[in-house]
Order: structure tokens, then C-alpha cells, then sequence
């Protein structure tokens, strides 16, 4: 009746996986009766639930990634202390929760922590940048973040219901096979990925089709923010691989559920080809994850520096080509699986010519900071921690990209500096910048000052403490994943590691206390004009938070840096650069929808029952998805019209904040 | 009558008005592109996405291909006829589903039903036909745990025709649209995106009977 | 009927090619261009089948012969049912199907090369148990 399912699922003889779980679920419970009692259900249905606005679901990407950001760290801690602890000893994780655990870590942190973060920052400030009103497909987009947080959710009920895969975050077979994984830990992996892989092609799609067909008029693509160039990048890279990890994924699957033979031992499988799909489809992944943020780089720095970007059209040109380039370099994964020399060479070659374009990156980064003054802000901090550590994590890259060193150094501890090198540095500074620096757009004040630089510090030498002793035990020889170990010289290392990471805790415990602590005061904090930061591109012509239509009227645009080029203007001519107010027409806007909750339901019933074999309820998952999908289809009523009234008393308290604004800028400057 | 999700205004104050002479049309600096262009890119992005997946198993079954561990070979096992029947109904579908874009731009309902209705059972015996032929395999002890090449077949093959079945789910949810709901605006879109799928669908097929099936049946001294 | 079919024309400068839609052109031309794609395509699938049959063909070029069938049948597809057309208003979407192939080249092409260079070097599983039994 239940399938495989009985009370032995929960975990009650592992005190400290039942401890996390009842933790967790109290948390949740909790939260759902305060918002409950407080009344706020109704708000949250329909503004944020139901919503399809893009800077609503922007906003709940970023805080599904912030969340599994404290979860996934939480999962390192343990890892990092199991190490600290292990040296001829035996530590406090016994191997098959040690195993859960890193697996988990990799697993949360590159799927519900960093592509979240990273599609939730596309997400809210994109459209703003192109100066249009929503993304090309939103109820899809709905869909998509209701998906990604069901993947989430299915991972989370793993720690309650059941285990989690022990296969590491990509799992190999013949390891990941029926024979040799029997558990449902697998199966809570691989639908769980599934699921939100459909989310996130949804959301390749909904970008690409966006950048390319809905700009304001007169911007071709010369004057596309580089932000939007690094979207449509990414979201390219998004619908050319996501779907050869629902292929691997789903042979994997096929092989587990009935019986198949793509990757077994017996049957005639071939363990080997996992390896190649999967990678085919990680290395671009990780290009994904970073490419947003060198346009995050760019925006902020061109901003804090008050110059233009140094060479748009190599910013440009880099960009496309690290897109193009990553798709050639997935076998220095597996150089050591044994694919010969030639083989290894050309990959080998093309995996340190990726370092080119990232270099001309960074070059137009430094031009554009040389000449300019520079602000000290908070994401100016993030760009530059990110400059310094991205390089040594890319310089390791190269390093790690010849075949010969890799030999030694495939699966140490190297290896898994060099890529937290890179993510950290490049994705995860990243994201904060971008977070700091588009925060104030989105909630309406800014963040505080103080507490944002003490966490980039934290996080900056917490980095290096934690990382660098793992480079050093690499070299000397030391695996990764190892839960015990009894070599005396790697022993100091993991201890200074594990201070390492208790830094990025106080880090991450001074950006929570920040958003705590904004929020209190958020009063005086408040952002009046739209414009904190004397920003250059359109979002920062918006109100904060900008009204659900975006803009009143479409901005026309003529340069590549449009609002940097109408506020040069409106301080030469001493009046707003339109100072009649333009002719308000009402607005069409999509209609909110429970489609994208609605499905995403049914996603977590049908995963659910296909990991506990309980046929009955897939079938009926499968239906009600269906049935969903054909109640949207036949909705009549798809969109809301704002009256112009309306649209006229939104813009006129815009423009009045801007008039002001503006006198006090002149003020200011003929002072 | 159309309305626009996306309202175009032109506030001529903000600027210099006019795109630069010369611009190419179809780059996007016109202002957002229509509904319709925007619902029809979406899709052909969505279908060369699901054209990649389709080539991620067409690589393991190019791997697998000679993986059939002492069991049956593509040379034994494929009965070019049904491969035929498979082929000619499949085309006709593509062709008749053309005739149903025809008759829903000149809003004929007869027409796009009886098009409609046509595309779906020349589907449905396509689907048959496929599910006669797994089932023979089957039955001949030939099904898809046999060997790593008969999962890869099988998974190859089997997909194209889940993605033909659910079409003709989509086609059947379709004609019910055109006819209680004539032909709006969004319906059309929808039906656009549904003719793009369909005649995707064949274009996998293409490559499925001439790769799979047709290089499959030569002597194994013909292979690559 | 021979008046034009009614499709909304693109109402913005610059309006570019929906995949898919048939051009503003009389009823019986755009029937004749179905038509004339189902006729090249059966034709060429006619001659698919011919040629896995036939000894003509230089036997160990029957399997390239398919391939460049396919490709062949596949254009007839995408321009006589997905109206694929050269014209400045098609780029994004020339654009987008190149960018398609290209990845399907990559991932077919590219797997097989890895494959075959991998299975040369280190046996697959099965083989390897064969070997020892």
C-alpha cells in the first residue's frame, strides 16, 4: 500500500541525523503556524505565492538559495570538523552518514544554493536592465522557481524520510546502481534533480527568448547591459546541456527502476559513458553559475568606479567566447579514466585556452577600476575579493589542466580547493555583491554598511584559512572525501581549517544579523530616489521597490549606458530630461496564477511515491499535474489591466522624488 | 481581438527619437517583439532542447550499439516493414498537420477539425505500430534488460514515441480548444507551438528510422 | 479560395519570422509547398530505404550514404513544414538552429570519440568478466 515505505524510514538509531530532522521540522512547523496565526497567508498567497511578476520570484529564488546556503554550510561544518577530529580516530560521523553528509553538501549548494541564487539575480534585475515590463513566459516562470523549490523540498525530506544518496554529488555508477546503492538515497537524488532540471530549462528558455525579443526600443545589442549579455550566455549554456543531464539522469534511473543495462557491470553496461554525459553536461554547469556573476562584476564595478565598462565589445566577445569554449573541455574530469594521450591533449589544450577570455575579463575589470574613483562600498569589496581569489582558483584551474599534473592530483584535496576556489570566489562573491548591490531596488532601503564589509572580511580570510591548508594536504597526497586518516603531517592542516571555516561562520552569522538588523531600522534606511548608488544602466530609473509594470513607458534608448547618459543631460539642462510628464496609457500585466505551486505539488507527490515505490500515488501525482496543466490552458481571463489613473499616480511620485533629487545634485554641485 | 501583454509606448521627450537608419530588422531594437514571435522562439528553443536530449541518447546507443552481451543484434531483431509502415504514417501525419495550419489560418473549424482528427489517428496507428514491435521484442526475450544495446534501443525509441503519445494528448486537449473556444488568439499560439512539436517530432524520426533502424539492419561487416 | 491566409503581419519594426508560419501567400501556393515537401521527402526516404537494401552502393559507405539522407530529409523538413528561410528576418532563428546542431555534433561526435578512445583503454565491465570466466 505504502510501497517501501515504513516508520524504519525515520531515522530513530542515528541521534544526530534525528536531531537535524526534528530541528528542521520544527523550524518549518513553526514557521507555518506564525504566518498562519499572524495572518499573513492571504498576503502571501496572493502577492508572492501565486505571483509571476519576475522581481517577486526573483526574490524567492535568492532567499530558497540563502536558506540552503546556511544548510549546505552547516553539512561543510560537519565535514570539515569530522576531519579536524579523524586523525587516528574515528571521528564523530560514522562513513555511511559521513557519506550522506558531503554528498548533500555538493549536491544542496551547486543545485538549491548557487544556480538559485544566480537565476534569482537574472531574474529581478534583467527585465529592469532591458527596460521592459516581465519576462518573455511568466507563469513559466512561476513554474520554474515552484519546481526548483519541490527539488529543494524533496532533499530536505530526505533528512527526515528516509537517507540521502552517499554517492558524492554526481553519482557515478557502478556505485549509484541498484546492486550497490539499494537504499532510497539515490532515488531522492535523482528526482529530486529532475524535477528542478525541468525548472531550470523552463528558465533557460524564458531568458533566452527574453534577451533576444523583449528590449527596450533602441537598444540592439551593442547597448545591452553586459549583465543581460552574461544572461543570455548562460541561458544558452542552460538550454544546450540541462538536457543531457535529464537523459543521464534519467538512464541512471531507467537502470535502477527496471532493470536496464546503460551503466551496469553486467548486460554489456559501460560505467564509463556516466562519467562522459554527466560531465558533458557539469563543466558548462559551472560556466553557468559564473558567467552571471562576471556580469554582476561588471555592472558593480563599472558603478563604484564611476567610469564606463573598459571595452564593451571585448567584455562582449569574451563572454560568448567562454560559452562557446566550455562546451569543449568536459573530459579534464576524467583524465585519469584512461582515454589516451591524444585524447587528454586536445582537451587538456582547449581547458587552459578557457583561461584567455576570462583573462581579458579581467584586465577590462582592472582598466576600468584604473582612472576611476573608486567607492569602497560593500560590493566594490566583494568585486575586488573576488579578483584576487578567482585568479589563484583559475591559475589552479590551469594547472589542473594538464594532463600530467592532473594524474596526481585528480580527486585530492587540490582539486576540491581549486573548484571552491573558483565558486566561492567567483559565484559566491558573486551573488553577495549582486544581493548588496541590487537589495536596495528591490525591498526599498538599503543595507547596513558596516556589518555587509565586517562579513566580506569573514568571508575573504575564512576563505583563504579554510582552502589553502587544503591545497597544501593535496599536494601531499591527501584524498578528498576521506572520513578517517592516520597521516601525521595533514593533521595541523585540517585543524587550521576548521578555524577556517568557524570564520565564514561569524561571516555568515554578520549577514544574517545585517538583514536582521536593516530590516529593524529600515525606516532610516530607506531608499527615496531609486538611485543609491549612482548607478548607470535603466533599473536604477525605477522607484524602490519599482511598481509591478516596471516603467510607465518604455524607456527610448540611444547609448549603451542609458540612464548614466539621461542624468548627464538632466544635470546640464537643470530639469528632468522629459519635464512634462509623458502621456500615461493603462497597462496590460499577467494575471497571478497558482499554476506554478499547483504543479510544483503534484511534483513533490509523483517524486515522493517514485522514490517509495508507491505506484498508486504516482499515477495520481501524474494526473493532477495533467489536469493542472489543462485548467491553465483554459483560463480566460490571462491578464489585469492597470488604469492609467493609477500608472499616472505611480510615475508623477517617481518623477517628483527624481525632481528633487536632482535639485539637490545641482545644489550640491554649484556649492 | 489581439491585445498586446506588453504596451509599446513611445515617449519621444526621453530622447532622440528613431533606431539608427540602417538597422537590420529582427534584431530586437524596435522594443518588444509581439506575442506571437515571442511564443514562437520560445518554443523552437524548448524543441532544440529537447532535439539535445534526444542526441544524448542517440549517444549512448551509438556506444551501446555493439553492447548486446551474446544477446540479439539490431541486424536480427528489425523488421524493416514495420519501419516503413512506421516512416509513411508518420510523414502523412506531418503533412496533414500542415493542412491543419492551413485551415486554422483561413479559421475554417471543419477543415481543422477534420485535419486535426486525421494527424491523431494516422498518430495513434504510429504509436501502435511501435508498441506491437516492443512487445514482440519482448516477448522474444529481446526487451530492454537484455543487454546495454536493447536499453539504449529501447530508451532511444521509446522516448520518441512517449513524446509522439503526449502530442497527442496536446492534440486531443487542441481540438477540444478550437471547437469549444473558436480560434483566440492564444489558442492559435498554443496550436503553432503544437504544429512546430509535431513536425519536430518527425524530423527525430527521420533520424531514428535511417540511423537506428536502417544502419542497424546491415550485416555487421557493412558497420562503421 | 485564393485570397491571403490571415496572419497577424509583425506589428513592430523589424518584424521577424515565427518558425513555423506559413508567409502571407495564397491558400493553393502554400498547399502546392507542402505538397512539393511531402513529395521530396517520401522521395528520399524511398531512397533510404533502397539503399540499405542495395549492393550499388559501395558497401562500406552505405551507412555515411544514410547519414547524408538524413540530413537531406531533415532540411526538406525544416524548410517545407517549418518554413525555414534565409531572409534577414530569420537570423535569431538560424541563429538558434545552428547553435542547436552544433551541440548535437558535440555530444554525438564528441561521445563516441571519448568512447571509443576510453573502451580501447580500459575494457568495459562486461568484457573484462568474460575475459576471466
Amino acid at each position: 500500500m505504502l510501497g517501501k515505505l515504513n516508520w524504519q524510514a525515520i531515522p530513530f538509531d542515528q541521534p544526530i541525523a534525528l536531531a537535524a530532522g526534528a530541528f528542521v521540522v520544527l523550524v518549518i512547523v513553526g514557521a507555518v503556524i506564525w504566518v498562519v496565526v499572524k495572518g499573513y497567508t492571504p498576503y502571501l498567497w496572493r502577492e508572492w505565492i501565486t505571483s509571476v511578476d519576475h522581481k517577486r520570484i526573483g526574490i524567492m529564488y535568492c532567499l530558497l538559495a540563502g536558506v540552503m546556503l546556511v544548510r549546505g554550510f552547516i553539512d561543510a561544518l560537519m565535514m570539515r570538523t569530522q576531519q579536524a577530529l579523524a586523525f587516528h580516530a574515528p571521528g564523530y560521523l560514522p562513513p555511511e552518514h559521513y557519506d550522506q553528509i558531503f554528498s548533500a553538501h555538493g549536491t544542496i549548494m551547486i543545485f538549491f544554493m548557487a544556480m538559485p541564487f544566480v537565476i534569482g539575480l537574472m531574474n529581478f534585475a534583467m527585465p529592469l536592465q532591458l527596460g521592459v515590463r516581465d519576462v518573455a513566459f511568466p507563469t513559466l516562470n512561476s513554474v520554474s522557481f515552484w519546481l526548483t523549490a519541490a527539488g529543494a523540498l524533496l532533499v530536505n525530506i530526505s533528512l527526515v524520510v528516509g537517507e540521502f544518496a552517499r554517492t558524492s554529488w554526481l553519482p557515478y555508477p557502478p556505485l549509484s546502481e541498484l546492486r550497490y546503492s539499494p537504499g532510497v538515497g539515490v532515488d531522492y537524488y535523482l528526482w529530486a534533480l529532475q524535477i528542478s532540471g525541468i525548472g531550470t530549462l523552463m528558465t533557460g528558455i524564458n531568458m533566452v527568448t527574453t534577451v533576444l525579443k523583449i528590449r527596450a526600443p533602441g537598444m540592439n545589442y551593442m547597448r545591452m547591459p553586459i549583465f543581460c549579455w552574461t544572461t543570455l550566455a548562460s541561458n544558452l549554456l542552460i538550454v544546450a546541456v540541462f538536457p543531457i543531464l535529464t537523459a543521464t539522469l534519467a538512464m541512471l534511473l531507467l537502470d535502477r527502476y527496471l532493470g536496464f543495462h546503460f551503466f551496469t557491470n553486467d548486460g554489456g553496461g559501460n560505467a564509463m559513458m556516466f562519467q562522459n554525459l554527466i560531465w558533458a553536461w557539469g563543466h558548462p554547469e559551472v560556466y553557468i553559475l559564473v558567467l552571471p556573476a562576471f556580469g554582476i562584476f561588471s555592472e558593480v564595478v563599472s558603478t563604484f568606479c564611476g567610469k564606463p565598462l573598459f571595452d564593451r565589445r571585448s567584455m562582449i566577445i569574451a563572454t560568448l567566447g567562454i560559452c562557446i569554449l566550455s562546451l569543449l573541455v568536459w573530459l579534464h574530469h576524467f583524465f585519469t579514466m584512461g582515454a589516451g594521450g591524444d585524447v587528454n591533449a586536445v582537451f587538456g589544450i582547449a581547458s587552459m585556452v578557457i583561461a584567455v577570455p576570462t583573462g581579458v575579463k579581467i584586465y577590462n575589470w582592472l582598466f576600468t577600476m584604473y582612472g576611476g574613483r573608486i567607492r569602497f562600498s560593500s560590493p566594490m569589496l566583494w568585486s575586488i575579493g573576488f579578483m584576487v581569489t578567482f585568479v589563484i582558483g583559475g591559475m589552479t584551474g590551469v594547472l589542473l589542466a594538464s594532463p600530467v599534473a592532473d594524474f596526481v592530483l585528480h580527486n585530492s584535496l587540490f582539486l576540491v580547493a581549486h573548484f571552491h576556489n573558483v565558486i566561492i570566489g567567483g559565484v559566491v562573491f558573486g551573488v553577495f555583491a549582486g544581493y548588496t548591490y541590487w537589495f536596495p531596488k528591490a525591498f526599498g532601503f538599503v543595507l547596513d554598511e558596516r556589518l555587509g564589509k565586517a562579513a566580506f572580511w569573514c568571508w575573504s580570510i575564512g576563505f583563504y584559512v579554510t582552502f589553502v591548508p587544503l591545497y597544501v594536504v593535496g599536494l601531499e597526497g591527501m584524498t578528498r572525501r576521506m572520513q578517517h586518516y592516520d597521516r601525521p603531517e595533514w593533521y595541523p592542516w585540517m585543524l587550521v581549517a576548521e578555524v577556517g571555516v568557524l570564520i565564514i561562520l561569524c561571516g555568515i552569522a554578520l549577514q544574517v544579523a545585517q538583514l536582521w538588523i536593516s530590516i529593524r531600522e529600515r525606516a532610516t534606511r530607506r531608499d527615496l530616489t531609486g538611485d543609491p548608488w549612482d548607478g548607470r544602466s535603466l533599473e536604477w530609473s525605477t522607484s524602490s521597490p519599482p511598481p509591478m509594470f516596471n516603467f510607465a513607458v518604455l524607456p527610448h534608448v540611444v547609448s549603451d549606458e542609458p540612464y548614466w547618459s539621461i542624468k548627464q543631460q538632466a544635470l546640464a539642462r537643470g530639469q528632468l530630461v522629459a519635464p512634462e510628464p509623458p502621456e500615461y496609457g493603462p497597462i496590460e500585466m499577467p494575471r497571478n496564477s497558482p499554476t506554478g505551486f499547483v504543479t510544483a505539488f503534484f511534483a513533490v507527490v509523483t517524486g515522493f511515491s517514485l522514490i517509495w515505490h508507491i505506484w498508486w500515488l504516482v499515477i495520481l501525482g501524474l494526473i493532477g499535474a495533467y489536469a493542472t496543466f489543462v485548467v491553465f490552458a483554459w483560463r480566460d481571463h490571462r491578464e489585469i489591466e492597470i488604469p492609467a489613473e493609477e500608472v499616472a499616480r505611480i510615475d508623477r511620485a517617481n518623477r517628483t522624488a527624481r525632481a528633487e533629487a536632482l535639485r539637490e545634485l545641482r545644489e550640491g554641485v554649484t556649492r | 481581438m489581439s491585445t498586446p501583454a506588453l504596451r509599446l509606448a513611445h515617449d519621444p521627450a526621453l530622447g532622440p527619437a528613431g533606431i539608427a537608419p540602417g538597422q537590420v530588422t529582427g534584431r530586437g531594437a524596435g522594443g518588444p517583439a509581439p506575442k506571437r514571435i515571442i511564443v514562437g522562439y520560445g518554443f523552437w528553443i524548448f524543441l532544440l532542447s529537447d532535439v539535445i536530449m534526444f542526441s544524448a541518447f542517440f549517444a549512448a546507443y551509438a556506444v551501446l550499439f555493439k553492447s548486446t552481451d551474446g544477446g540479439p543484434s539490431a541486424h536480427e531483431l528489425f523488421d524493416l516493414r514495420n519501419t516503413a509502415a512506421q516512416t509513411a504514417v508518420l510523414l502523412a501525419s506531418t503533412f496533414t498537420c500542415g493542412m491543419a495550419s492551413l485551415a486554422v489560418g483561413h479559421r475554417s473549424q471543419k477543415w481543422t477539425q477534420i485535419a486535426l482528427l486525421v494527424t491523431g489517428l494516422l498518430g495513434l496507428i504510429f504509436i501502435l505500430l511501435e508498441v506491437r514491435e516492443f512487445s514482440g521484442f519482448i516477448a522474444r526475450g529481446a526487451g530492454p534488460s537484455r543487454s546495454a544495446f536493447l536499453s539504449s534501443f529501447f530508451t532511444l525509441v521509446g522516448c520518441h514515441g512517449i513524446h509522439v503519445s503526449v502530442a497527442l494528448l496536446w492534440l486531443g486537449t487542441q481540438m477540444a480548444q478550437f471547437y469549444a473556444m473558436g480560434f483566440r488568439e492564444d489558442i492559435r499560439h498554443r496550436f503553432l507551438c503544437f504544429s512546430l512539436f509535431w513536425h519536430a517530432l518527425d524530423i527525430v524520426w527521420v533520424a531514428i528510422f535511417n540511423l537506428v533502424y536502417l544502419v542497424g539492419s546491415l550485416p555487421p561487416e557493412l558497420l562503421p | 479560395m485564393s485570397k491571403p491566409s490571415d496572419f497577424e503581419a509583425g506589428s513592430y519594426v523589424g518584424g521577424d519570422r515565427v518558425p513555423g508560419a506559413p508567409e502571407e501567400r495564397t491558400l493553393a501556393q502554400e498547399v502546392r509547398g507542402y505538397l512539393l515537401g511531402l513529395g521530396l521527402a517520401t522521395l528520399l526516404t524511398i531512397a533510404s530505404f533502397w539503399a540499405d537494401h542495395t549492393r550499388e552502393i559501395y558497401a562500406s559507405g552505405i551507412a555515411m550514404a544514410l547519414l547524408v539522407l538524413t540530413v537531406a530529409q531533415i532540411g526538406i523538413h525544416l524548410i517545407f513544414f517549418l518554413h525555414i528561410t534565409t531572409d534577414p528576418d530569420n537570423e535569431n532563428n538560424i541563429l538558434a538552429l545552428a547553435f542547436g546542431v552544433l551541440i548535437v555534433c558535440l555530444i554525438v561526435f564528441g561521445s563516441l570519440w571519448v568512447m571509443i578512445h576510453l573502451n580501447n583503454n580500459l575494457m568495459p565491465m562486461d568484457k573484462l568478466m568474460q575475459m576471466q570466466r
